[in-house]
């Protein structure tokens, strides 16, 4: 199997796994919908036709109207019927798989190597993947259920003309299969590159158009930026190119089934004629083949869509599907020797794609209750550092033992949700009470205490804005959810005004008690709280300083004032 | 105040006129094909054989190819038309954004607005290319199709003219539907999508706090409810646009009731003298589901206008008025070399909706070659103050005079080249290091970059990254690294007598700090450098320290 049809039916066998029912449901309505709307066409023509033959004749009376009305009532409310019906199960079942879709991905983007590479490239990871979900959307309700139901349409009307005469049934059958699934499968192909050159376009179109927006100041004072719209422009007619080769091949593919349904209209109208001067059928059979000829093709057409589809569905399985394998966790650090919080014994981290280690050779035993400040350039390793004792990385070589922390990034994410469910993803199990004791701890309950909704107000893009103080202190309340007995701050009050930021460090320290707290940090402020100094450089430790030392004051001159 | 010019959906209409013309000419190509099948049968029902059927056959196949490129043509030039189109809305919303103002507090952050430049503005080609020709063929193919039944059958014309009063309220469900069908879309995916990317985005966050799988399940019960809740407003929208198609199965069924009729000989009316015969009838019931599907796939067609008429305001909101820069942003020749003077006359700066003016009767001179720091807290109006003298912004009252000679619309670009900008987290642009020095620049040559990037101490790194690409679709600098960066990009400017420094040190470590500073003033030397910063350490080294303070009338010197 192709790496692209392993891809698909990776995403195929997850579809199936979750609404399996639905999701063949749907298809068999959507094939019975098609087939009442072909047998409508059909049995009508059939019906008029007889009608005007026994009106000629004397067979007027004797003519039953009743039982060919009865089947044109049945078929058109099934099909309006099966339409409704195969709607609703369809949508369901795709917003279902969606849903599960979206579950399954991000856990397989939680696993620490594709967290990696995700921190790396947010904004064109995170774009693919909305695309690739889109993409994969269109897969059943575009591609797969118009297959099922032409396919249907298609064998249905072969049957049938089968109970009459076999040869033609079988001539009708191969045209319908070969026109109707060999066409669009040669617009699939087709639209494989310019597919792929698409997706590439948008990606390029929108990094330009970010830089535009983002870099404006430096293209403006650059004299760049109407290059810059130039660029962009560039890049919009590269992906105007793909997206017309694109629309050609759909056209084409649509006029081509067209021109097949014309050819198969008029073979049958000579077939049905000829069969119908041998005494084979009568005339109104002649008219009811013709009328399923004209109808049986029509499903067909729908697959237009569905063929450029699937090109993007393709890059989207192939895209998605690594990320689909349930992830492999690292196993947690060893706990370390009684009175230790921390121990590292030779310990070398490696990044992934990387030639060097971040960190080498490191020995480090911090004991419990203490407060270590890593202090060094930007690059050097500190972050690295927090990282690898958090347990995030394993060790290349050497070992690694660390009670359990909880680790305060440099960037305070809030997410879009009320207030309490921000800080209860901390502590699932905390009441109000606990969550209000924790806001109060931070310096924050009198802001909440002054929203209208307090707990309930929703942050992000459609709820509050809070300033960087306020979501650093927030921030602050959720790792005091957090009873561990390691914090591990990592530049805890970076871009907070001197006043705010000693308020929110004396907070911190007030409630860490007894726990061991690992800081690290450029700024003077932050450090003075250490027991000890630790600077790292080029990924070792290049010396270290106890409170009282004479080096520990001079490490904390060497450091950024307020 | 200039504003982008809009293009008019007026004006897309007319250009797509053509294509829908077209493609309306196609649609018609039936009536001929509908004739001969019918007529067809009834010969056949007369005894005709299959030599008889050769001509008509070939004329049924002939119409139906003609009406297969026929449409073919059409979409294509529909599509072309659209897709234009797009390009153009695409340039007046890039070339509205570029003129706004970086203080501009209501500009759009670079995410937002390239997810409406890019992915957005996506819907407009459907809602071109499908929803406006679909349109037209709803006005013209029924018309058309009446008058071909009405010399046939004046009967069957009424039932379908009685039909078309229904056609409104046809639309009205259409309508109804739409609305909620891409309300509901709108809600599912923006909700389901946004909390994906917003879960995956505090991922670090997450891990740390052992909320990964609270996380997940909590993803999955957000999906789940949306669906339940979409289901619902589903289950409505498609149930009015069953009623849509039980009625159109309706108007159907009774032309075929009557034609059937007609042919048994119960029912001898609404002809003209001559009775029905089997060619006029089928005729008749093959026109009359092709009577109602121009408006069915204008139903299909409509949500691709909700979405559409979404992306053209989203489109057209990105340049809403507001601050704006001076001048264009074309760039200009490089200007006269030398250190300019820069003095600013009484100026007054008030920010939109605030009502406090930042400066109000402002002046100070700095002579040409000397290293002013303004010195202020964060807030104080440092970062105004440089963006008045680049024209980032216009002052609302007051004069600005760079070397002499105002800076103005007309001058801003030509001025601007004389000056270069160091910000405080300076953007870093998809490609290469030695492409992020050059910035496209014509009079940076390669060897130029490389120059600059040695004057910054970025040699190593570039030795490192090599080609390898950096920002966005690549791995990012270090702070330390992006300030090095910025200060290369100075260093590639030599003939810029004017140098704006908006805090460059303020997010660094000591050291890092340290060398970018001696990097800042050994370039400075002989031209003039205005450096804005809240650190005192490094305004000493300036000749002169000027502080600011919020809402100052005057600026002590």
């Amino acid at each position: 199997m192709s790496p692209r049809m392993a891809a698909l039916a990776a995403i195929l066998r997850l579809f199936l796994a979750e609404r399996r029912g639905a999701l063949i449901g749907g298809a068999l309505l959507a094939a019975l919908t098609a087939l009442a709307g072909a047998g409508l066409l059909a049995l009508s023509g059939w019906f008029i036709t007889a009608s005007a033959l026994a009106g000629l004749s004397a067979a007027a009376i004797a003519f039953d109207v009743f039982m060919p009305a009865a089947g044109i009532r049945l078929l058109a409310l099934t099909r309006t019927a099966g339409r409704y019906g195969e709607r609703l199960v369809t949508h369901d079942a795709t917003l279902a798989v969606l849903a599960r879709l979206r579950e399954r991905l991000f856990r397989g983007w939680a696993a620490p190597e594709a967290a990696g590479r995700l921190a790396g490239q947010p904004a064109r990871l995170l774009f693919r993947l909305t695309l690739d979900i889109d993409a994969l959307d269109a897969l059943y309700l575009r591609v797969l259920v118009p297959l099922a139901a032409a396919l249907s349409v298609g064998l249905g009307a072969s049957l049938l003309i089968g109970l009459v005469d076999g040869t033609t049934a079988l001539a009708f059958a191969l045209f319908v299969l070969a026109a109707g699934l060999g066409l669009p499968a040669l617009a699939v192909r087709a639209a494989r590159r310019p597919a792929r050159r698409r997706a590439h376009g948008l990606e390029v179109l929108r990094a330009r158009v970010i830089d535009a927006v983002s870099g404006q100041t430096e293209l403006l004072m650059a004299g760049r930026l109407a290059g810059q719209r130039e660029a962009c422009a560039a890049a919009d007619r590269a992906l105007a190119a793909a997206d017309d080769a694109l629309n050609r091949i759909e056209t084409r593919l649509a006029a081509a089934l067209a021109v097949s349904g014309a050819l198969l209209l008029a073979a049958m109208l000579v077939a049905g004629a000829g069969l119908s001067a041998r005494a084979a059928i009568d005339a109104p059979m002649a008219a009811l083949l013709l009328l399923l000829a004209l109808a049986a093709f029509e499903p067909f057409a729908a697959l237009r869509r569905g063929a450029s589809e699937l090109g993007r569905a393709v890059i989207a399985a192939r895209r998605t599907a690594p990320r689909l394998a349930p992830p492999l966790l690292p196993p947690p650090p060893a706990m370390p020797a009684p009175g230790l919080a921390v121990r590292l014994e030779a310990a070398t981290f490696v990044y992934p794609g990387t030639a060097g280690p971040a960190l080498a050779a490191v020995d480090l035993a911090v004991a419990d209750g203490e407060r270590l400040a890593l202090v060094g350039a930007s690059g050097a390793g500190k972050s690295t550092l927090l990282a690898a004792i958090a347990g995030e990385m394993s060790p290349a070589a050497g070992r690694l033992a660390a009670v359990g922390g909880t680790l305060l990034t440099q960037r305070t994410t809030l997410f879009r949700d009320s207030l309490r469910d921000n800080l209860r993803l901390a502590a699932p199990e905390a009441d109000d009470r606990r969550l209000r004791d924790a806001l109060a701890a931070a310096g924050l309950d009198a802001f909440v205490a002054a929203l209208p909704r307090g707990l309930d107000t929703r942050l992000g893009e459609a709820g509050v804005g809070l300033s960087g103080g306020q979501a650093r202190r927030l921030a602050l309340a959720r790792l005091f959810l957090r009873d561990t007995p390691l914090w591990l701050l990592d530049e805890p009050t970076e871009g907070l005004d001197g006043a705010t930021a000693r308020d929110v460090l004396a907070r911190l320290c007030a409630r860490a008690g007894p726990r061991t707290l690992v800081i690290a940090t450029h700024l003077r402020r932050e450090a003075a709280v250490a027991g000890r100094i630790l600077r790292v450089d080029g990924g070792r430790i290049a010396g270290a300083a106890r409170r009282g030392e004479p080096g520990f004051a001079r490490a904390l001159d060497a450091l950024r004032p307020d | 105040m200039r504003r982008a010019p809009r293009i008019a959906p007026e004006a897309a209409m007319a250009d797509l006129r053509p294509a829908a013309v077209v493609q309306a000419a196609a649609a018609l190509l039936w009536l001929p094909q509908a004739a001969l099948l019918a007529f067809a049968v009834g010969g056949i029902a007369a005894g005709q054989g299959a030599a008889d059927m050769l001509m008509p056959a070939a004329a049924v196949a002939g119409f139906g190819i003609l009406r297969a490129l026929l449409d073919a043509a059409g979409s294509r030039l529909a599509f072309r038309m659209a897709r234009q189109r797009l390009s153009a809305l695409r340039a007046n919303a890039l070339e509205a954004l570029a003129r706004r103002s970086p203080l501009d507090a209501a500009r759009p952050p670079s995410g937002l607005a390239a997810s409406v430049v890019v992915e957005q503005a996506e819907a407009v080609v459907p809602h071109l290319a499908r929803f406006q020709p679909a349109r037209w063929r709803a006005a013209v193919v029924p018309l058309a199709i009446l008058v071909a039944v009405l010399p046939v059958s004046w009967t069957a014309a009424l039932i379908l003219a009685a039909a078309a009063p229904l056609i409104p309220l046809f639309m009205a469900l259409v309508g109804w539907r739409a609305k909620a069908v891409s309300a509901a879309q709108l809600v599912e995916l923006g909700s389901l999508n946004g909390a994906l990317l917003d879960r995956l985005r505090g991922l670090a966050t997450l891990r740390t706090l052992g909320a990964v799988d609270a996380a997940a399940c909590r993803l999955r019960a957000e999906a789940e409810s949306l669906r339940r809740r979409t289901m619902a407003v589903l289950r409505i929208a498609f149930l009015s646009s069953a009623v849509l198609e039980l009625f159109s199965a309706l108007g159907v069924a009774m032309v075929a009731v009557y034609v059937g009729f007609s042919l048994l000989g119960v029912i001898d009316f609404g002809h003209w003298g001559q009775p029905l015969d089997l060619g006029r009838g089928l005729f008749i019931l093959l026109l009359a589901p092709a009577f109602f599907e121009p408006l069915r796939e204008l139903a299909a067609a409509w949500h691709e206008r909700a979405a559409g008429e979404a992306a053209l305001s989203a489109l057209a909101a990105l340049g809403a008025a507001g601050p704006q820069i001076q001048g264009s942003d074309a760039g200009a020749a490089p200007a006269p070399a030398g250190a300019p003077a820069v003095r600013l006359e009484a100026v007054r700066l008030r920010h939109a909706g605030q009502a406090e003016a930042v400066f109000d009767g402002l002046s100070l001179h700095i002579a040409a070659g000397e290293h002013v720091a303004l010195l202020a807290p964060s807030g104080g109006g440092k970062s105004s103050l440089l963006a008045l003298i680049a024209g980032l912004v216009a002052a609302d009252a007051g004069g600005i005079l760079i070397g002499g000679e105002p800076l103005t619309q007309e001058s801003a670009a030509r001025l601007r080249a004389r000056m270069a900008h160091i910000a405080q987290r300076p953007h870093i642009f998809a490609g290469t290091l030695a492409g992020n020095v050059r910035l496209g620049r014509p009079e940076v040559d390669l060897a130029a970059a490389r120059r600059a990037l040695g004057a910054a101490r970025l040699d190593a790194v570039a030795a490192a990254r090599g080609a390898a690409p950096i920002g966005e679709g690549g791995h990012g600098l270090s702070g330390g690294e992006a300030l090095r960066l910025a200060v290369a990009r100075l260093a590639a400017a030599p003939h810029a007598g004017l140098i704006l420094a908006d805090e460059p040190t303020a997010h660094l470590d000591g050291a890092t700090a340290r060398e970018v500073a001696d990097a800042l003033f050994r370039l400075a030397r002989g031209r003039t450098l205005i450096l804005a910063t809240h650190d005192p350490a490094l305004a000493a080294r300036a000749h002169r320290i000027i502080r600011l303070s919020p809402g100052l009338k005057e600026a002590a010197a």
